[in-house]
């Protein structure tokens, strides 16, 4: 069996490349405000382990529907000779520059596409289309209007009620807008369109669905990765005798601060792209490149710091959590004659810790070693503050959120705005907890075992779920 | 020494720290074509099989061995154990002539390491690591990485490597000793015991070889024969019966010093290549392996690029006055239902154009509006369009169609119109008829956007239409 194809057809400048975009996950299709951007058709087939389950076809728009109606009606005796008709029509204009947009639109359709019908409801509708519309009917394939709404308007409801009357099935989607959930009904609405091709728009639907929570895996692998390796990051700088007679040690530490944030800054960056080629996004421009941004929200200012690091009492929670692991220690050794002193007095003793001590934005400190063999070596680093790896966690989710939600016609500029509320208290305790120790872990330079960096990784997505939920306003 | 899973584990580790940059579309695509090969070739995909294919395909790497620093610890560990058990058995054995070498003391040392060998047994199993600061200050890298929860195990298979070399070169030196000097056993203790409790103890601890060696299995008589005292006079005795010990005490040093050695290296070797097997089972990379290999690469059509085949939306051109015309004409339903007085004032008739209507009315259009326009000297035609809609082939096809047919200077204008027509059309709509415009590469053709809320252009339209001829 054939795999389905779609071509996306209509009027010029309606959204259909934003539709293709989106649908096939593509931010390198050329899109813009111009008709005529799509010069030929161009095929984008979902494929899995090569074999294809469905393509869509991106088209031109109509640019001489009428003309190219009159001439279909001219040789036309009858209505089942229609589709014949506008094959011959296609044969009779390839390399015409006149039909050109026409014949790359048709093509598709004469060799079994079905059709996709693009129509922007942001604008008043209008019946000066019905030329285009009885030419996709002449081609006798199934049909699917599609209302894009490519403007702030909108008028989507008449568009609808006129549309019904010229198409199977009528669906709204916004191609920049529309959630994930809406990419998938409408592949599956796609699939109603003829019986033999619901299956494998069921199984491209699902493998969709496969990808998306696998990518999301992905992303807290991704961020964990990244948070042991900030959380841990030392800058380090080896000085001749000399250099230490010629550097004070302020200017020596305003050195390695400096180099120390930007490594940092660095590597939160580094973290954004993978994630953002995890989802295939190649093109995202972001806000916080611009100085502005750097001024306002940076990585290190206060604002960062309200926006994303975690209250005391959430600290002191998770420090009791983590504490108590540690005294239960002792009560395992004592073979539990301690009757369970150890973890209280170990829980509390890490929940004033992180109580009185976690809330401080506490510099890294700088380390410098004695002189050996005219050497002296100065470290600078890591970050004493369990503060600062929810506030790079915090600003990683968010960053993910907006990509992962972020369609591939979009092409605005990503404005990672701070949230306004502390989130991460809508995860579950054990998950706090799991966070907090590979972050004390981190800042005490004790290196994660692979047990618990999968730990970690699991926590960190299960606070990406409690951050949908939040942001959702699920919870 | 059985390394071939500790070094599977070390390569796989290594390859993953490599795939760590890689983008997860590339490794999915990787590893599933790999599995798919292996399905078709009836093969399972197993990791030893992965590592080939990914090793065949990549230039050879530098070697970096981790191993190294173990077997070098273990060729130490050896050392010492060959020092030591030559200058344990020296000690032991130390005969001046003038007393016994007490069976008692090498019964003792025998079992304290029967006893050394079980505690580095049960420390590897338990994954103690007592010692792991002096690995640390060693190599600091010995923290992290894929062999510390292997450390237990390798660290007892050097001990029991030295242990080892210490039992070989203790039964060596015992034997050359036992060739090259007349060593004198005896047995002795302070504890208020017999000869016949002795003999029971020596009895149980001969039992392993009392068939295979009976010359060395103790017997009685030789033990009430070899007792002796610090102050005693037994010298007078059979002077050969000191020397018949010696086949006792070789094969007491064979079977509880070297042999328990030999076992529990072999356990540690077989127990060292079962962690490294499950750690690699277990590592992260091969989680995300197998999942890889068992999941369809899934390609959502997002190879193509076109993203820098723009088009150039610069244009030098700029809306111009709203002309004085003769003929008013409204483009594909343009101004319904109903034209603006800012436009509408002063035309006789509107026509209407593309659209809905047909091509022959089209013709008929131009020829109507040849007809107005021919009668006047500076003739001028408007063209009112939707702001929104694009501008198509077909009204490129209109404009050439009616240029032909209208007096030359005719000057055309189009008037895109927003969806509120007392509101001005966004700047990207009008620049889309700008660009239009001045693409049909015809000077005469204009776009216009007046404001049709303004009394003023109203005034103005009127004015013109009195002096109009």
């Amino acid at each position: 069996m054939t795999a389905p194809v779609f071509a996306v057809v209509g009027h010029p400048n309606k959204g259909k490349s934003s539709i293709v975009a989106t649908l096939s996950q593509n931010d390198a299709i050329a899109i813009a405000l111009e008709p005529g951007t799509t010069r030929q058709r161009q095929e984008y087939p979902l494929t899995v382990d090569g074999k294809t389950l469905y393509t869509l076809v991106d088209t031109p728009g109509f640019q001489r529907p009428r003309r190219a109606l009159e001439w279909l009606e001219a040789h036309s005796i009858a209505a089942s000779d229609r589709a014949e008709t506008v094959q011959a029509f296609i044969v009779q204009h390839r390399g015409d520059n006149g039909f050109t947009d026409e014949c790359e639109l048709l093509t598709p359709l004469t060799e079994g596409a079905g059709i996709i019908y693009v129509v922007d409801g942001s604008v008043p509708y209008s019946a000066q289309h019905e030329a285009e519309m009885t030419i996709l009917r002449w081609t006798g394939r199934p049909s699917l209007a599609l209302i894009n709404s490519i403007g702030d308007d909108d008028y989507s409801d008449t568009w609808a009620q006129a549309l019904g009357q010229f198409f199977q099935v009528v669906r709204k989607f916004n191609a920049v807008s529309a959630p994930f959930e809406q990419h998938l009904s409408l592949l599956r609405a796609f699939g109603q369109l003829e019986p033999e091709w619901e299956q494998p728009l069921e199984q491209a639907t699902a493998f969709l669905q496969a990808q998306r929570r696998q990518r999301r895996a992905q992303a807290a692998a991704l961020i964990a990765r990244t948070l042991e390796d900030m959380m841990s990051f030392r800058e380090k700088r080896t000085l001749t005798s000399l250099q230490t007679s010629e550097l004070s040690d302020e200017e020596l530490a305003r050195q390695l601060r400096t180099s120390w944030y930007d490594n940092q800054r660095k590597r939160e960056q580094h973290l954004r792209i993978a994630i953002e080629r995890l989802y295939e996004h190649h093109r995202v421009e972001r806000q916080e490149a611009e100085l502005e941004w750097h001024s306002e929200h940076d990585l290190f200012s206060e604002d960062s710091r309200k926006a994303w690091g975690v209250n005391r009492r959430y600290l002191a929670t998770a420090g009791f959590g983590a504490g108590a692991v540690g005294g239960a220690g002792v009560d395992a050794v004592a073979l539990g004659h301690s009757l369970g002193a150890g973890a209280l007095v170990g829980g509390l003793i890490g929940a004033a810790g992180s109580y009185f001590y976690g809330d401080r934005l506490t510099l890294p400190v700088l380390n410098t070693g004695v002189l050996t063999n005219g050497l002296r070596t100065a470290t600078f680093g890591p970050v004493q503050d369990s503060q600062f790896g929810y506030v790079v966690l915090g600003r990683a989710i968010n960053h993910w959120w907006h990509i992962s939600h972020r369609n591939h016609a979009g092409r605005e500029l990503l404005d990672l705005a701070p949230a306004d509320n502390h989130w991460l208290e809508h995860l579950d305790r054990a998950n706090r907890q799991i966070i907090h120790r590979a972050l004390e872990r981190c800042r005490k330079q004790r290196a994660l075992d692979d047990k618990t960096r999968m730990a970690l990784t699991a926590a960190i997505e299960q606070a990406m779920g409690a951050y949908d939920d939040w942001r959702l306003n699920r919870t | 020494m059985q390394d071939s899973a500790i070094r599977r584990l070390l390569e796989f580790d290594s390859q993953v720290q490599r795939d760590s940059d890689q983008s997860p579309a590339f490794l999915h695509r990787r590893d599933r074509r790999f599995a798919l090969d292996c399905r078709d070739r009836g093969l399972s995909p197993a990791p030893e099989l992965w590592l080939e294919h990914v090793r065949r395909l990549r230039p050879p790497l530098p070697t970096r061995n981790p191993l190294r620093r173990w077997r070098q610890l273990t060729t130490g560990f050896a050392l010492v154990g060959l020092m030591t058990g030559f200058m344990a058995m020296l000690g032991l054995l130390f005969y001046d002539g003038g007393q016994r070498i007490n069976l008692t003391v090498i019964l003792a040392f025998v079992m304290l390491q029967c006893l050394l060998a079980a505690i580095t047994t049960v420390q590897a199993f338990a994954g103690w690591q007592p010692w792991q600061w002096l690995l640390r200050k060693l190599d600091r890298s010995s923290s992290a990485g894929p062999l510390r929860p292997l450390q237990p195990m390798l660290m007892a298979r050097a001990a029991h490597t030295g242990g080892l070399m210490l039992g070989l070169a203790g039964l060596l030196t015992l034997l050359v000793l036992v060739v090259v000097q007349d060593l004198a056993f005896g047995w002795s203790t302070t504890l208020d015991t017999g000869s016949g409790s002795y003999y029971q103890l020596l009895a149980t601890l001969a039992t392993p070889w009392q068939n295979l060696w009976p010359a060395a299995f103790p017997d009685r008589e030789l033990v009430d024969a070899t007792r002796f005292f610090r102050s005693g006079a037994e010298n007078a005795q059979d002077p050969a019966l000191w020397g018949r010990w010696w086949p006792f005490v070789a094969m007491i040093w064979v079977t509880y010093v070297i042999l328990p050695r030999l076992v529990l290296l072999m356990l540690a070797s077989i127990h060292t290549g079962m962690r490294a097997r499950r750690e690699l089972a277990r590592h992260p990379g091969m989680i995300a392996l197998q999942y890889r290999m068992e999941t369809p690469a899934l390609d959502t059509g997002n190879l193509h690029n076109d993203a820098a085949d723009q088009p150039d939306t610069n244009t030098a051109g700029q809306p111009q006055p709203l002309p004085a015309g003769q003929v008013l004409i409204c483009w594909a339903g343009a101004g319904e239902p109903e034209l603006p007085d800012t436009l509408a004032t002063g035309y006789s008739s509107i026509l209407a154009a593309g659209g809905n209507v047909s091509l022959e009315h089209d013709n008929h259009v131009i020829q109507n509006a040849r007809q107005v326009l021919a009668a006047n000297p500076s003739p001028a035609a408007l063209i009112v369009t939707r702001s929104w809609e694009p501008p198509t082939g077909e009204l490129a096809d209109f404009l050439r169609e009616a240029r032909a047919s209208w007096p030359p200077t005719t000057l055309i204008a189009l008037v895109p119109m927003a969806a509120e027509p007392e509101q001005l059309p966004p700047h990207h709509q009008v620049n889309q008829w700008l660009r239009f415009a001045d693409r049909t590469g015809d000077s005469r053709i204009v776009v216009s956007t007046p404001d049709m809320a303004s009394p003023e252009a109203r005034i103005h339209r009127a004015l013109q239409d009195e002096h109009r001829p």
